[in-house]
């Protein structure tokens, strides 16, 4: 069983966007082909996800997303949800720990962020 | 345009060549995975094929060198392994210093054995009321080049009164704490350096002892070490030798048994 170890921030990109991805499918969004909420995505819907500017805009293939999970199952972040409507794919979702940690970054961006607008290098109300 | 099977089949046959590559307990949780991954991504109609090629390639590239890294780190860095390889490396280093430093120990004592006997015979002939210069014997030897042992007699306050052997066409004498040494403890054997230097320095292994009696004063019996630091150099070398070939056998078994007995289940799932 994986044992959650202390977040490491900050996260790399890929690690992020996958963070950001399975957190999604918490809120309830999914796309077409997730099979709900709280059950996690597959492997290909992680790797959509994280292509979307709002996703980190991260283009990954397998190899790095599925050597990414391996890690972040490890650090135990992530964990696989059980739910399979393929034996070949694996459904992925956030841990306790996995949700702390993207809080802890998301945290640590949004002060790297508002101390590059009060410098003004980022309009106010601007995109970020 | 939807791509047919036949479009999707070869870059699936590639890539489940590729999945190959990857290390064993990697792709037997994952690679079946990694092949879904990408058939859904080929079925997905709004990315270009030629697109998912160029990331795909790059991913590749990268993850297997990734992937292999962090096996090597695994298989490598168990606390067992280090510790089994650390505590060899210990022995083997202790052993190296050992094969250094006692041939050099038994090679340095053996250089003052003719001195011993020559210095003890020469003071009981000085104690016996001979002169010093009948004692000695009259033949010369240059001290920097002659491996012959010499003996030389001092007064009491360390003067020379009758030699075997010179220097640059002298009697040299040891400092005089030395012979103040020998007053006090009878006897020093010491490696005296009459011609300081790396290079064209002169080296003597010497027995320096104190003659009592009538005409108290001291026998030097010394002889040149330039053999025996020939002979440690080699002794050194040999020592050098053993301790890197030790050292190459640890690591090239530390690595073979990291490998063989290198964990083969994935140790997430």
């Amino acid at each position: 069983m994986a044992t959650a170890t202390s977040p490491s921030t900050p996260l790399s990109p890929t690690v992020l966007a996958i963070l950001l991805s399975l957190a999604e499918s918490e809120k309830g969004w999914t796309s077409e082909s997730s099979p709900g909420p709280w059950e996690g995505k597959h492997g290909y819907l992680i790797m959509k996800d994280a292509r979307l500017p709002q996703g980190g805009a991260v283009h990954m293939g397998p190899g790095t997303l599925y050597g990414s999970l391996d890690r972040m199952i490890r650090d135990g972040m992530v964990e696989e949800s059980g739910l399979s409507d393929d034996e070949r794919r694996r459904y992925y979702r956030l841990t306790q720990h996995g949700h702390s940690v993207l809080a802890t970054e998301l945290s640590r961006l949004e002060a790297t962020l508002t101390s590059a607008r009060a410098l003004g290098l980022i309009p106010h109300g601007g995109r970020s | 345009m939807t791509p047919s099977n036949n479009e999707n089949g070869r870059p699936l046959r590639f890539y489940r060549w590729a999945t190959q590559l990857y290390p064993q307990p990697f792709r037997s949780v994952y690679a079946a995975a990694m092949q879904q991954t990408l058939r859904d991504a080929l079925n997905d109609q709004t990315i270009p094929h030629r697109f998912l090629a160029a990331v795909l390639i790059r991913d590749l590239a990268i993850s297997l060198v990734k992937e292999h890294l962090a096996m090597l780190r695994e298989t490598y860095s168990r606390p067992a392994l280090v510790f089994n390889a650390l505590v060899l490396a210990a022995l083997a280093t202790g052993l190296g210093l050992a094969l250094h430093v006692i041939p050099m120990q038994v090679l340095r004592l053996s250089a003052n054995d003719p001195q011993i006997a020559l210095a003890d015979d020469l003071v009981a002939q000085l104690e016996r009321g001979i002169a010093p210069a009948a004692a000695v014997p009259a033949a010369t030897i240059d001290m920097a080049r002659s491996l012959s042992p010499f003996v030389i007699v001092y007064d009491d306050q360390g003067h020379p009164l009758a030699s075997q052997a010179q220097l640059n066409g002298t009697v040299p004498a040891p400092p005089a704490g030395v012979f103040d040494q020998v007053r006090l403890r009878g006897a020093e054997r010491l490696s005296w350096q009459p011609v300081l230097g790396r290079e064209g320095g002169v080296r003597i292994a010497t027995v320096l002892q104190r003659v009592n009696g009538a005409h108290p004063g001291f026998v030097l019996a010394g002889r040149n070490m330039r053999e025996v630091e020939a002979r440690e150099q080699v002794v050194q070398k040999l020592a050098g030798m053993t301790w890197l070939g030790m050292m190459g056998v640890i690591l090239v078994g530390t690595l073979a048994f990291g490998w063989y007995t290198r964990p083969k289940d994935h140790a997430v799932l």
